[in-house]
């Protein structure tokens, strides 16, 4: 998992308010998972779909953003010009696999960007300034740098697994549930343990005010990428 | 002990929500395949029935339920979901916490009636299929094409939504005892509860 590591190269970044990122988010998100290549929805879903690229682009994650743009531009024509034209099995089969990479795959990559740019402080002051209550903001950010971990933790168990010769499935699928989800559970309930006690040391939940040295705010970028995407998303709305 | 929650329960409501998501993510994906759309108010709570037994040991306080319903809703609305999805997850949360509540989050047919209610959350993400059928069915069917629209109608016809809400719960209840066998054979032996 590479994070964005902190101090280097950022000035070549874009600098974004995880505000403005939360809406990028949620318009990719609405906007393609709401389907559909009728109307206004041939220009705005594709634009739509690009914007993960440029944004992945600008972090220098070449490779990422141009396997993605390879796929989704795949997947996006194939739904565009073949779903229409085809019938029967073959059209449910299309419509499946172009469905589901149009659909999910952007929102995936969105979040993806989203997640690995954004540290945790900045995403509390975020929150902060967006007036949500601490019982809200601790679990949330919590949530959020703890996916990476997840999945790290289970390609370990993958690992492990496989080291051992162990198969998971086969003649029962109750034993995938246990074998994947018990050893998983064990090890983020210590590494929960391990956290807890660290955002203590730091004054979590502590009923004074907390300061964070993020700086967050809107810049440049931020108007322009926001009025990008709001107009976007009421055209999309409203045809 | 104490009653409010604290940063510690905070951090685990997190933790929980966010393995909670995985394991529903991960089983709702087969929801793409028309036919198993049906079977997922059941398979979701089911597969979550293990992380969300070992939850209820870690915090036990009010609210840790309703927080975990919140998020998972707010989370949904992020994902594109309808925002309907938020008023439904906070109304079932609420319910399913006030359950727990009664038995003092210890008592077993509480535990197991307030994640039977809690998984009604996932229903709610279901109500436009029903409420809002004509013009859901319009945008899946310029989206997804005739085929699929048409499958999709044929399998959900309206009273399939209370099958729906007997399923989540049937799911919610199979997977609660799931869970317990789980924290029985696996975590109380490793003296994590």
């Amino acid at each position: 998992m590479d994070t964005a590591a902190p101090g280097k190269n950022t000035a070549a970044r874009i600098p974004l308010d995880p505000r403005t990122k939360l809406v990028m988010l949620l318009a990719v998100n609405i906007v393609l998972l709401g389907g559909g290549f009728s109307g206004i929805s041939v220009i705005i879903r594709p634009m739509l779909a690009f914007l993960p690229f440029i944004l992945l682009l600008s972090e220098k994650k070449y490779g990422k953003s141009v396997m993605y743009f390879i796929f989704i531009g795949a997947a996006l024509s194939c739904e565009g010009f073949l779903v229409g034209r085809t019938q029967g099995l073959l059209n449910l089969l299309l419509v499946i696999f172009s469905g589901l990479n149009t659909r999910f795959v952007p929102g995936l990559v969105m979040g993806y960007y989203v997640v690995s740019t954004t540290k945790i402080a900045e995403f509390i002051a975020a929150m902060e300034r967006l007036h949500l209550p601490q019982s809200i903001i601790i679990p949330f950010s919590v949530m959020l740098r703890f996916f990476p971990t997840v999945r790290a933790e289970n390609s370990a168990i993958s690992d492990a697994m496989r080291m051992r010769g162990i198969q998971a499935g086969g003649k029962r699928p109750g034993a995938l549930l246990e074998y994947r989800l018990v050893p998983l559970l064990m090890c983020t309930v210590k590494i929960g343990e391990e956290l807890s006690a660290a955002a203590l040391t730091r004054g979590l939940g502590k009923p004074v005010k907390r300061t964070n040295i993020c700086s967050i705010g809107f810049g440049a970028a931020d108007c322009f990428f926001l009025v990008v995407t709001t107009c976007a998303l009421l055209l999309w709305a409203v045809f | 002990m104490d009653k409010k929650l604290n940063a510690k329960d905070l951090i685990n409501i997190g933790i929980f929500t966010a393995i909670y998501f995985v394991v529903f993510f991960a089983t709702g994906m087969t929801g793409y395949i028309p036919v198993m759309l049906l079977a997922l108010p059941f398979l979701c709570p089911l597969a979550a029935g293990i992380p969300f037994m070992l939850f209820l040991t870690r915090v036990r306080k009010f609210g840790m339920v309703s927080i975990m319903g919140i998020i998972l809703s707010l989370l949904m609305m992020l994902t594109g979901h309808p925002w309907v999805c938020l008023l439904t997850g906070i109304f079932f949360s609420l319910a399913g916490d006030l359950i727990m509540k009664s038995g003092g989050y210890r008592k077993w047919i509480s535990l197991c009636a307030g994640y039977a209610v809690f998984s009604q959350w996932i229903v709610g993400l279901m109500i436009p299929l029903f409420i809002m059928r004509d013009t859901y069915f319009a945008s899946i069917r310029s989206g997804y094409g005739d085929t699929y629209a048409d499958t999709l109608m044929a399998i959900t016809p309206a009273w399939l939504l209370g099958v729906f809400i007997v399923l989540a719960a049937a799911g919610a209840i199979l997977g609660a005892y799931l869970g317990k066998a789980a924290l029985k054979k696996h975590f109380k032996r490793a003296g994590i509860v």
